[in-house]
């Protein structure tokens, strides 16, 4: 691992730190932040409750909030941006482009087109089912339709110019449009109920987490990570493009595909339980990249880590903003991506090329 | 932003606590002698949905409202509650922090995940709907009496607005003349008008006040293309208060594409009320319908 | 018999390969290199040259015929064992996002899951290829030649500890200066002679071709239309395959010099070649 110098002023200059290092403290440090921030004021002796010492409280107190809401959303924030940060990375080295995201996929949009569908069209059979099933119909549907899109991608675009990303990039941008259409048509024929279940779907929000979704993502996640470690050096073969990748002896159409499902997996779930949160993989694996250059075994891991800290940034100051209101988390996560690059940039002026 | 450092630490029971006291002093200079505020079972109420928090308000149990959302903006002192926001975008803690004891929700709250939550904290979470009925209404009157315990008073407002009401449908039901043909319009793009089909709130208004909708065919709100607006004639243009200032005032709402090819249009008739007012099926409703039924009348003779 | 112990000691062999890309329909292919061989590939623009390359470095499938690569199909070739014994030097190096030259140069090692002497084996290829000086810089900061030399330095990484093996290389000179282009070439031989490692390369400069090739393929018009060695009997051929009366000349060394005659006349001259 390269340890670099950051072209930061002199009185805030790090030298000699590893990027990764820097990244885990920053982490650590907002989740430690991000902790106490909220609307219900937590305290010493609720620390002590949650963790079976001192006096138990009843009822929805600080204890309760902690460990049922607080604990679960702030984790739940770190993994869900850690999914996206490696889902964009992945994306952006499969392109080999800087500015390629699963929304450009069309990944999102699939997910989103899933979601409407089972909205519109299956709440209207009142179909029997029981009440715990209902809960997770939605996001298995939402899931569904990330991999179905994601499978469909990579069958047209074998068709298309077989081994092309370039031609995977513009049957994304077909799907989507697609997608968008079958969503249009969805919020047209909703009735009025079904279109609330629409928009607070597409509101974007982390309030739904909880302690076993934190635990199925941290699985997910750790299946995803181990399966890319795999697949990093060969990623690094693609940036010399698909023909000189396959001379080395890369199997990209495999390597391709792997790449898809996982980004299909990791952008799908994220869209399924938060709804469409926009930015944190296009933008924590670019400032990742201008930062420690594009080799992948560093990219990945510290595009986890750059994401987790940004939604988890963004969702803190969405929920303690306008107490006891709360803002939709994609619009913090617009506001603080952007800025944050523009610094960046500046101060790797010479490199971005 | 309320958050506590390490070296500033109260106990979360004593504030609360503290809270209450200050609370129920404020009730006492706020709210009329006649009311006094029960300190022995302190109800605290977070009140989502404009029209519930009136009927909170016309059964003089404010005192109790701790939260309320954006919609809630009549009367003018429930604008000073603090707000937990929009209604679709409530925040668990937000509400939480409150430390309610009662959470009255429209069916329009959300989202889903937050409202389980409030559930799960063993906090009741009542979701009332109206169902655009008088009836409906009165079902709300009567569930949020119960859950504010002021019952009486429930009874009391449930008579006077079954007079009122039944003066007013007596009012409307003495017109003689055609029913007109009204078109709601709800919102615009510069190519389409959005406006309000069957099973809506705006219909059931319309209803009450003996109009015909001038489109039929489709439930909910859509948009129209100008040929539809033409070809569905409507004789006046029903809008929100906000809604037609958010449209540049009639001049504004007759450039839109149709509607000055309308009986309408060429009339220059459109007619605007406060938003919650007229489709909030709150307290108000008997006098929202009459208001309505005015205007029109007024419009029409003109 | 002959032709099956000829088979037997191909590196390479097409058999009539042939392929249609669009309207145009190159092959059928039909040629053997051998261990340790230099081919030139020359011919007019459009004439199928590309194509043959990467017929032969499996980048395309013929739709007729057969491609064999050490006796074995080439199409039944595991794509990690062949890249250790072909390697190809592409005609652009874009390389996106730039990455570090010293990674660029290990990624002709990629596919070896294995490899703990990676800095030192690219240590040694950047220096064969006079790149030493670029390792720890970005790709995308060098000049055109910088570039090429890194890509050199590549392949050379790939098959460094092969032997037999095949090296393609797809006109990757034609921007550089010629100082330069001599510098590669010459490394190319060298890295090549070592290993006897075949050499299959396409050129635009028929003295380039003479001076350190052994063989010639001529193609035009999507056909193979001459295999001969490199010598001045091949003028006639090269005049006929550039439509272009070329004149011979040795120089004080004694080497040949080919250039295209003066007033170039764009027929062939009866007369034929001018000693």
């Amino acid at each position: 691992m390269n340890a670099l110098v950051l072209k930061l002023p002199p009185y805030l200059q790090i030298k000699r730190v590893r990027p990764a290092t820097l990244l885990v403290a920053a982490l650590l440090l907002g989740v430690a932040v991000a902790i106490q921030g909220g609307a219900v004021s937590v305290t010493g002796s609720d620390w002590l409750s949650i963790l079976g010492l001192g006096e138990q409280q009843g009822g929805a107190g600080g204890a309760y909030v902690l460990w049922n809401i607080r604990l679960p959303r702030v984790f739940f924030a770190v993994l869900v941006g850690a999914s996206m940060g490696l889902a964009g990375a992945l994306t952006q080295g499969l392109f080999r482009n800087p500015l390629a995201d699963p929304g450009l996929l069309g990944v999102s949009a699939g997910a989103a087109c899933a979601a409407a569908l089972t909205i519109v069209v299956f709440s209207g059979l009142n179909l029997p089912m029981p009440i715990s099933w209902r809960v997770w119909l939605l996001p298995a549907a939402a899931f569904g339709g990330a991999l179905g899109v994601c499978f469909t991608l990579d069958r047209i675009a074998r068709w298309i110019t077989p081994g092309s990303i370039a031609g995977l990039l513009l049957t994304g941008v077909a799907l989507n449009a697609l997608a968008a259409a079958v969503i249009g048509l969805c919020t047209y024929l909703a009735t009025d109920e079904q279109l609330r279940s629409l928009s607070f779907w597409t509101l974007g929000s982390l309030a739904g987490g909880n302690w076993a979704l934190v635990a199925l993502l941290a699985a997910l996640l750790l299946f995803a990570w181990w399966r890319v470690r795999q697949l990093v050096r060969a990623m690094n073969a693609l940036a010399l493009g698909e023909s000189a990748a396959a001379h080395v002896g890369v199997d990209v159409r495999h390597l391709r595909s792997h790449i898809i499902v996982l980004v299909a997996v990791l952008a799908g779930f994220s869209v399924a339980w938060c709804g469409m949160i926009g930015f944190v993989g296009l933008i924590a694996a670019h400032l990742v990249r201008t930062w420690v250059g594009a080799d992948q075994r560093q990219v990945v891991p510290m595009s986890m880590l750059t994401g987790g800290l940004l939604l988890l940034v963004a969702d803190t100051f969405a929920r303690t903003i306008a107490i006891p209101a709360e803002i939709p988390v994609g619009i913090f996560t617009a506001l603080l991506g952007s800025p944050f690059f523009l610094f960046l940039l500046r101060g790797a002026r010479g490199r971005i090329g | 932003m309320r958050r506590l450092t390490h070296s500033a630490q109260q106990v979360n029971l004593e504030r609360r606590k503290v809270c209450l006291h200050v609370g129920a002093l404020a009730a006492a200079f706020t709210v009329a002698p006649t009311h006094a505020a029960n300190p022995a079972n302190s109800r605290r109420i977070v009140s989502v949905g404009g029209a519930l928090t009136e009927i909170v308000f016309a059964l003089q149990a404010n005192a109790d409202l701790v939260g309320v959302d954006t919609t809630s903006l009549y009367p003018e002192s429930a604008q000073k509650l603090p707000s937990v926001g929009y209604a679709r975008s409530l925040s668990a803690e937000g509400v939480l922090a409150l430390a309610p004891t009662q959470v009255i929700v429209t069916e329009d709250a959300g989202p889903p995940a937050v409202l389980r939550q409030l559930s799960a904290s063993g906090i009741p979470v009542t979701v009332l709907a109206a169902n655009h009925r008088f009836e409906g209404l009165n079902e709300r009157i009567e569930r949020i009496g119960e859950l504010t315990g002021r019952v009486a008073q429930a009874n009391a407002i449930q008579q006077t607005l079954q007079q009122d009401w039944v003066r007013v449908r007596a009012q409307v039901a003495q017109h003689t003349t055609k029913p007109v043909r009204v078109l709601f319009v709800l919102a615009h793009t510069p190519n389409q008008i959005m406006v309000a089909g069957a099973d809506t709130s705006a219909q059931a208004m319309l209803d009450y006040v003996g109009a015909n909708n001038a489109i039929n065919g489709f439930s909910g709100y859509k948009p129209l293309t100008p040929e539809a607006v033409i070809a569905a004639r409507p004789d006046i243009v029903l809008l929100t208060d906000q809604g037609l200032k958010a449209t540049g005032g009639v001049d504004g709402i007759l450039k839109l594409p149709g509607l000055e090819q309308t009986p309408a249009g060429r009339s220059r008739r459109v007619i605007s009320l406060e938003a919650m007012f007229l489709l909030g099926f709150g307290p108000r409703l008997p006098a929202a319908v009459s208001a309505l039924d005015t205007a029109i009348g007024k419009v029409m003779r003109v | 018999m002959l032709m099956k112990t000829s088979m037997e000691t191909d590196l390479m062999r097409l058999d009539c390969v042939g392929i249609s890309l669009g309207a145009s329909s190159f092959g059928p292919f039909s040629l053997q290199v051998v261990p340790g061989e230099r081919v030139a590939i020359l011919g007019p623009s459009g004439a199928g040259k590309s194509t043959l390359l990467k017929l032969m470095s499996r980048e395309w499938k013929p739709a007729s015929g057969q491609v064999f690569f050490k006796g074995q199909t080439l199409t039944t070739w595991n794509l990690s064992d062949l890249s250790r014994h072909r390697a190809v030097l592409p005609q652009s190096s874009d390389v996106a996002f730039g990455l570090q030259t010293d990674l660029v140069v290990g990624l002709g090692r990629v596919a070896r899951a294995h490899d703990p002497q990676l800095p030192d084996i690219v240590e040694a290829c950047a220096t064969l290829a006079h790149a030493t000086h670029l390792l720890g810089r970005r790709f995308d900061t060098l000049s055109g030649g910088e570039q090429a030399r890194v890509q050199l330095a590549r392949v050379f990484a790939q098959l460094w500890d092969a032997h037999d093996g095949l090296i393609l290389v797809d006109e990757p000179l034609a921007a550089l200066d010629p100082g330069l282009q001599f510098d590669l070439l010459d490394s190319l031989d060298t890295y090549a002679s070592t290993r006897n490692h075949a050499l299959v390369a396409i050129l635009h400069d028929i003295n380039q071709a003479m001076l350190g090739f052994d063989r010639l393929l001529l193609v035009k018009d999507g056909k193979l239309v001459d295999d001969l060695p490199c010598s001045q009997q091949a003028v006639p051929a090269l005049e006929s395959l550039y439509s272009i009366s070329l004149s011979c000349v040795t120089d004080i060394q004694g080497s040949l010099v080919i250039t295209p005659m003066r007033k170039a006349v764009r027929r062939l001259s009866a007369a034929g070649a001018i000693a």
